[in-house]
């Protein structure tokens, strides 16, 4: 894929195209309304759920992703949803290259995942009575997840608005994608919740680093014969 | 035309053969005893046949890609349409294997468990998929690029995963799927095993030029190039 | 120098046929109007021209000086105006100039944001958002959010769409400017946009 021409300018372009979704979202808020609010709810039914019962590390790693990845597919797809609903799809594919708009809209949807994660983690410890003994190894464990949270489904999202019942559809294909990434940010969660040391984690660490990186070069480099339709 | 008797005559035999020989395994963990494991003859080449047929359409979807035919993408498709009739079927013995043998229908312990219910997930996502999208074209760039993703993913839970956790494994004899055919197996069960997996890929190869032959057929009558 | 050639074109959806046996060779100084009632496959040609549409036979080459140009390449020197995009309705018109702009690779000056809005008569309403502008004002920005590039190739699917008077008139001055240096293409069933260009090409019949 040839890179843009104004080589130059290719972060300020990517840094454009985050920042125009950013101020949009901020003006109408329905990305990260429905993300809020969802995880939100999804939290409450647990904690309701449980009641005074207090499962194990494992379980509790298992709920806070569980959460974090229904909520991310009910907000993310949007990002490309709303181009093609408004109609704006069309100048920007002729204005910007396939590169600039992967990237401007994978640290969107980056971006509304740490807010996301900002709000949820303090109301999951309080709530669910759980907290992290290894606090530097459930941050590193979140931030990873959340890269590849963003970076693999990007591109799903992407193909998604072109298709009909594209919520439900942006699920089904995500998750099969995304099992990797899961198994291996709730295992790292897991430990930090125990008080594990990143010794211990250092396989699943690994295999997050891995599968990030090899998913967001394959989702750019195939990124293009999505846009270009 | 000949190679279809041949077909023909090679599964029934296997089928015969795989009933009146000794059984092939024997192991002391079973719970329904050495019967169970004719199975084995059958399960293991339709779960290999489920895996080529997924390697075929990943392989046909780059193609695409690449020179934009749409003869590609009914290639991609048929193979995944098979590989879906033959994971289901990998599906359903494996699990009638898993309740005479363990005990239960299914345990997500067991990581060739999870990895075929993946390979069902993933099929089924990309037919849905399909099904949504009207225009051929598409359709076509779109599948191709969900087959890759789907793909390298299942190449991470497949190979990758396993190494990272204690995962046990109830599969017997890890050794026969792995390769090491000559240790394991007597030279009966060898050959029975040989021969059903031969004819399976053969069968799997006849219905997909058949079903393919269909398939473009069904596009030039309906007008497109 | 810009060259766009299109050689026997054709575009079927399914037994349908929407046009065939298309033939363009165009430089920069030469401009073609695309004529036909609706229906008739305007929009189509138009979209196989840019790229966005595979056409069923036949090919489209954008080069310059004689080297071929693919669609990463020649987009940057490609402008388009048409009713079926919209700009960023939650954005303002200032906003939007700048954002093509930044994601077109230049960054556009206060002075030049207020001299294009003047140009194509939305001088004062740079702040405003785009979802407050009537249809025809959404217009005028779309010219204005073409012109961003100093096109060398200026593609317009019916010129006049929700514009008055002065709007098309506007739009005219602007087609003009561009004439001597782009290629300009234009999309219409109105007879009096037929002199914005200097060939036709008939489709539909």
């Amino acid at each position: 894929m040839p890179l843009p021409a104004n080589s130059v300018n290719w972060a300020a372009k990517v840094l454009a195209v985050t920042g125009k979704d950013i101020i949009s979202e901020f003006r109408t808020r329905f990305a990260v309304n429905a993300i809020v609010m969802f995880a939100l709810v999804t939290l409450t039914v647990i904690s309701f759920a449980l009641g005074v019962l207090q499962p194990a590390a494992e379980i509790m790693a298992a709920m806070f992703w569980i959460i974090l990845f229904f909520a991310a597919m009910s907000g993310l797809a949007q990002a490309f949803i709303k181009e093609e609903e408004s109609g704006t799809a069309l100048i920007l594919k002729l204005s910007c290259d396939g590169i600039v708009i992967f990237f401007g809209k994978f640290l969107f949807n980056l971006l509304l995942l740490i807010v996301l994660a900002i709000l949820i983690v303090p109301l999951f410890i309080v709530l669910l009575n759980t907290t992290a003994e290894n606090w530097l190894l459930f941050i590193a464990g979140l931030v990873l997840g959340m890269i590849g949270l963003s970076g693999a489904t990007t591109i799903i999202a992407a193909i998604v608005s072109k298709a009909s019942i594209k919520g439900a559809l942006f699920t089904v294909l995500s998750f099969p994608i995304l099992m990797p990434l899961l198994a291996a940010v709730i295992e790292i969660t897991k430990i930090a919740f125990i008080d594990g040391r990143f010794s211990d984690a250092a396989a699943p660490i690994q295999m997050l680093i891995a599968f990030d990186v090899v998913m967001i070069t394959l989702s750019v480099m195939l990124f293009d014969f999505v846009w270009r339709h | 035309m000949w190679w279809k008797f041949l077909i023909y005559l090679v599964m029934t035999a296997v089928i015969v053969l795989a009933f009146i020989t000794a059984s092939p395994m024997n192991p002391v963990s079973s719970l329904g005893g050495p019967e169970v494991y004719r199975i084995f003859y059958f399960h293991v080449p339709q779960a290999w046949v489920a895996t080529i047929a997924f390697l075929m359409a990943i392989f046909f979807s780059i193609r695409f890609l690449q020179t934009r035919r749409m003869d590609y993408d009914v290639k991609a498709s048929t193979a995944c349409r098979l590989g879906l009739l033959f994971s289901i079927l990998a599906t359903i013995s494996g699990s009638i294997f898993a309740r005479m043998t363990w005990g239960e229908f299914w345990n997500w312990s067991e990581i060739r468990e999870v990895s075929i219910f993946v390979l069902l997930l993933i099929y089924g996502g990309y037919f849905a998929f399909r099904s949504a999208v009207s225009d051929e074209q598409t359709r076509a760039a779109f599948s191709a690029v969900l087959s890759i993703l789907f793909g390298v993913s299942a190449v991470f839970l497949i190979f990758i995963l396993p190494r990272i956790y204690p995962v046990f494994s109830l599969h017997p004899t890890d050794s026969i799927v792995n390769g090491r055919i000559s240790i394991t197996m007597s030279p009966m069960v060898a050959i029975i095993f040989g021969l059903s997996l031969v004819s399976f890929t053969a069968l799997f190869l006849w219905i997909y030029k058949l079903s393919v032959e269909i398939f473009t057929l069904a596009r030039y009558r309906a007008g497109e190039r | 120098m810009l060259k766009l050639e299109a050689q026997n074109l054709a575009k079927h959806f399914g037994t349908r046929k929407v046009f065939d046996n298309i033939n363009i060779s165009l430089e920069a100084g030469q401009s073609l109007a695309v004529v036909g009632p609706n229906g008739s496959g305007k929009t189509t040609l138009l979209k196989v021209i840019i790229g966005l549409v595979y056409p069923s036979r036949g090919d489209v080459t954008f080069s310059k000086n004689g080297r071929k140009l693919e669609f990463e390449q020649y987009r940057k020197y490609l402008s388009l105006v048409a009713p079926y995009f919209s700009l960023y309705d939650s954005l303002t018109a200032g906003e939007n100039l700048r954002f093509f702009a930044k994601v077109s690779g230049h960054v556009i000056k206060r002075i030049e944001q207020h001299e294009l809005l003047q140009q194509v008569g939305l001088e004062g309403r740079g702040d405003d958002f785009v979802s407050s502008y009537s249809t025809g004002m959404k217009q005028r920005l779309k010219y204005a959010v073409a012109m961003l590039k100093r096109p060398k190739i200026l593609l317009v699917d019916e010129p006049g769409t929700n514009l008055d008077e002065s709007g098309k008139e506007m739009a005219a001055n602007l087609l003009n400017r561009l004439r001597d240096d782009s290629i300009i293409i234009i999309a219409t069933n109105d007879k009096k946009e037929y002199a914005l260009a200097g060939e036709f090409c008939q489709l539909g019949g």
